[in-house]
Parts: structure tokens; C-alpha cells; sequence
């Protein structure tokens, strides 16, 4: 039944396809494209054994497949992977990912965006808090201006990690929110968020795979070139700052590598 | 090509993409299109004249971006056509580019594409041929001459 299946995931979700392939105990490769982005499912005689997306492997990986909400798929029979990244069922699987999923919406109701700006309660809710050295540095650096991606910039946190440091010490009282309309980092330019140190390791990598060991130099170069620093480049012109590094690479093959690596990373981070 | 043209439509504030003949003739677009097929070869008609203008002026580039007040304009010139990718002003063209640049670069090692191309090769030299030109061309082409551009 599966020779050239291939279709659209908004006609079929991919819980659906998969529990057709596991009745059919199929084996083979489940390709998943969505716009630029692909994703690898492989089955074993109906069980999913492994999967692959973005970078990521396994039960992180098939958890990212599951929310992508259109795209298209082909199931090329017979296609193995010597990869075994997974041994829940399909069941187990997806119960996880709900779980994962509903865990991000409450960190959301919480946390609504990492654009807020937290700021110190002036009365504690109970008369004694324990808090923790880590969080401490977090609480130290609350001015009631500074964002909470700008926080986590200074501190070097990734988001991820300090929206959880953030979570247990709003829950506890300790800080309240105020949310930053959208309008807002237009006439504040100090609250437009950074590229960060995380984006400049990865992209000196990255450039350092196309263009050699003076990557670091041409990184700074180019930020340079624009008018800023490593310190002061915006996120919003990391892609202006890669497709001027891109230009630099003169073999097509090294940059069009370079411009794959950096647009995967730069989705993951939209994401 | 179709899969390249819905590469380019996915990216956030992308329309849609096309891509015409020298002529303004559509030969694809991304589904659904992006706009009436009248407006698309309308479209890459002007912006093959200007492509063929500057070639004839010895101006030639490979991609022409056009800034208006509520959208964004990409055009890449395919030798054989143009590909224009029609995007809102608030999208991050450099991102548009980089991908449009892989694309591009994919299409340019698929016999296939270039096949596709080729069968509605209209040489340019015969759109900016003075004799030829219309009115519009003629304009087009002394603002070209006159602002050194």
C-alpha cells in the first residue's frame, strides 16, 4: 500500500499517517517538507525506531515534526536507518508531546514574551522566600527597565533557561510583568533585543566551515561595515549580517552550505 | 520549479513568487498565485524591460529590489526570465535573498529547469532594440540615460 504514498500533512496529520503505516507494518522513510525545512521519520515493520529534524534526533525530534501544521510528506518503502533514537510507541509519543506541549503554554501564561519587563514586587506575598544563588543574580539585575531578553543577554542565559529560573520566582511572588507593546521598541531603540553571544559562537562557526580560521575576523568586519559591535548588533539584523558575509564567499557550493546553515539557524530561532 | 517557488512563499511575509519570460509571459508561479495571472505578466514585463534596459546600457545586475509604501518587490534576472518574489514591507529581504539564492542555485544544476527555461528563451537585445521599442521603452530608457544610472 505505501509504494509512493505522498501527500499533504493537512489532509492526513502525521499521527494519522504514522498509525497507517504501523496497521501496515511498514518499513521505510517517512520524508516530512514544510517550506524549507525537512524532517525524517523512519519505521520498523510499523514501529517508529528513529527520527530526524532541524539538527535535532529522536523523541525532541519527532516532538518538533508533530506541531508542524502543514506541509508535505512521501513514504519511500523500504529505506532504513541504522539510527535508533526511539523506542516509545506512537501512543507514548504523542502523550509526551502533548504533555511538552501543555508544559510551554503554561510557561507562556506566565512568561507571555521575553520582550516584558520584569520588575521587583515592592512587598514580598509571605514573610519568607528562600531563593536560590542562581536566581539571585537574576533578581540582583531587575531595574524595572531591562527586558527579560535583554536580562538574559547581560547575564548569559540562554532564553530557554532563564524564562525557567523566571517562572519559579514569579510564582513565588517575587516580581511582576509589565508587558511592552509592540509599538514600543520603535520609539525605544535601548529595548531592541540583541543578537547575543549565542548567534556570534554559531555563526563564527559556520563561517569558520566555509571561509577558514580568519573567521572571527571576518565576522567582525562585516558587523563593523554596518555600524555595530558584537555587543550592540540588533536581532533584527542578523540576516542582513549574514547575507554580507555570504557575499564574501566566492565558491558557490561553500556559500550556498553557509546560507543553509545560517537560515536553519535563524528559523530555529524564530521558531 | 515548483517546489523552489513554494520554498520562497513559505518564508514569513512572502506572498508568492513567479516567474516570467523576457516577455512578461508567466511560465510558473506558486499555488494558489499570488496575484491575477494579467498582473503577474504585467509586472514581469516591466521589470524585463528595465532588466533588458540596463543590460543594453551596460548597467546590468543580477537582482533589482523595489521599495513601495506597503510592499517589497524582489526581481532575479535567470538570463532565460526573471523571478520576481512579491513580499509585504515589513519582510526581511536579506533572508528572502539567501534563500532565493539557494534556490536559484539548485535551478541552475537542474538540466530540467533550465530546459523549462529555455523553451521560452526571447532573446533581450530584441526588447531593447530602439526600432522596436514602444513609447514606455523609449522613456524608460532616456530617464536611464539622462540620470547616469
Amino acid at each position: 500500500m505505501a509504494e509512493g504514498l505522498s501527500g499533504s500533512l493537512a489532509q492526513i496529520p502525521l499521527a494519522d499517517l504514522l498509525r497507517m503505516l504501523g496497521a501496515g507494518a511498514q518499513t521505510g522513510r517517512l520524508r516530512l517538507t514544510s517550506g524549507l525545512d525537512v524532517g525524517d521519520v523512519f519505521v520498523d515493520r510499523g514501529d517508529i525506531v528513529h527520527a530526524e529534524s532541524d539538527g535535532t534526533m529522536g523523541d525532541s525530534a519527532f516532538g518538533r515534526l508533530l506541531t508542524w501544521p502543514n506541509g508535505t510528506f512521501m513514504f519511500e518503502p523500504g529505506i532504513t536507518s541504522i539510527d535508533r533514537t526511539i523506542e516509545k510507541p506512537l501512543d507514548v509519543l504523542m502523550a509526551e508531546s502533548a504533555k511538552a506541549a501543555s508544559e510551554r503554554e503554561a510557561i507562556r501564561r506566565v512568561i507571555p514574551s521575553t520582550d516584558a519587563i520584569p520588575r521587583l514586587v515592592r512587598e514580598l506575598p509571605m514573610d519568607a522566600i528562600t531563593v536560590e544563588a542562581g536566581d539571585w543574580r537574576i533578581l540582583a539585575r531587575m531595574d524595572g527597565r531591562t527586558s527579560i531578553a535583554n536580562l538574559a543577554f547581560e547575564l548569559g542565559f540562554e532564553e530557554p533557561e532563564m524564562v525557567r529560573h523566571l517562572v519559579r520566582l514569579k510564582n513565588a511572588g517575587l516580581f511582576e510583568l509589565e508587558i511592552v507593546q509592540s509599538a514600543a521598541p520603535a520609539r525605544e531603540p535601548a529595548q531592541r533585543q540583541l543578537a547575543g553571544p549565542q548567534f556570534f559562537q554559531a555563526l563564527i562557526g559556520a563561517v569558520a566551515d566555509a571561509m577558514g580560521p580568519l573567521a572571527e575576523v571576518i565576522v567582525d568586519d562585516a558587523v563593523e561595515g554596518m555600524g555595530f559591535t558584537r555587543a550592540t548588533l540588533p536581532r533584527d539584523a542578523v540576516s542582513s549580517l549574514c547575507e554580507r558575509i555570504a557575499a564574501e564567499i566566492r565558491d558557490d557550493t561553500h556559500r550556498i552550505r553557509f546560507q543553509q546553515t545560517i537560515l536553519s539557524m535563524l528559523r530555529s530561532r524564530a521558531a | 520549479m515548483e517546489q523552489g517557488l513554494t520554498q520562497l512563499s513559505a518564508i514569513p511575509h512572502v506572498g508568492g513568487a513567479f516567474i516570467c519570460d523576457n516577455r512578461g509571459d508567466v511560465i510558473v508561479s506558486s499555488s494558489p498565485a499570488v496575484l491575477a495571472t494579467v498582473t503577474m505578466s504585467a509586472m514581469g514585463r516591466e521589470v524585463g524591460r528595465i532588466v533588458a534596459a540596463l543590460e543594453a546600457s551596460g548597467r546590468a545586475g543580477s537582482r533589482l529590489d523595489f521599495t513601495y509604501s506597503n510592499w517589497r518587490l524582489l526581481a532575479v534576472d535567470l538570463d532565460d526570465g526573471i523571478l520576481l518574489v512579491v513580499c509585504t514591507a515589513d519582510v526581511d529581504m536579506s533572508f528572502v535573498r539567501m534563500n532565493a539564492d539557494i534556490v536559484l542555485t539548485g535551478w541552475r544544476q537542474d538540466g530540467t529547469v533550465q530546459k523549462r527555461l529555455q523553451r521560452h528563451r526571447v532573446e533581450r537585445h530584441e526588447l531593447v532594440n530602439r526600432s522596436a521599442a514602444d513609447a514606455a521603452v523609449r522613456t524608460a530608457w532616456r530617464a536611464i540615460e539622462a540620470n547616469g544610472h
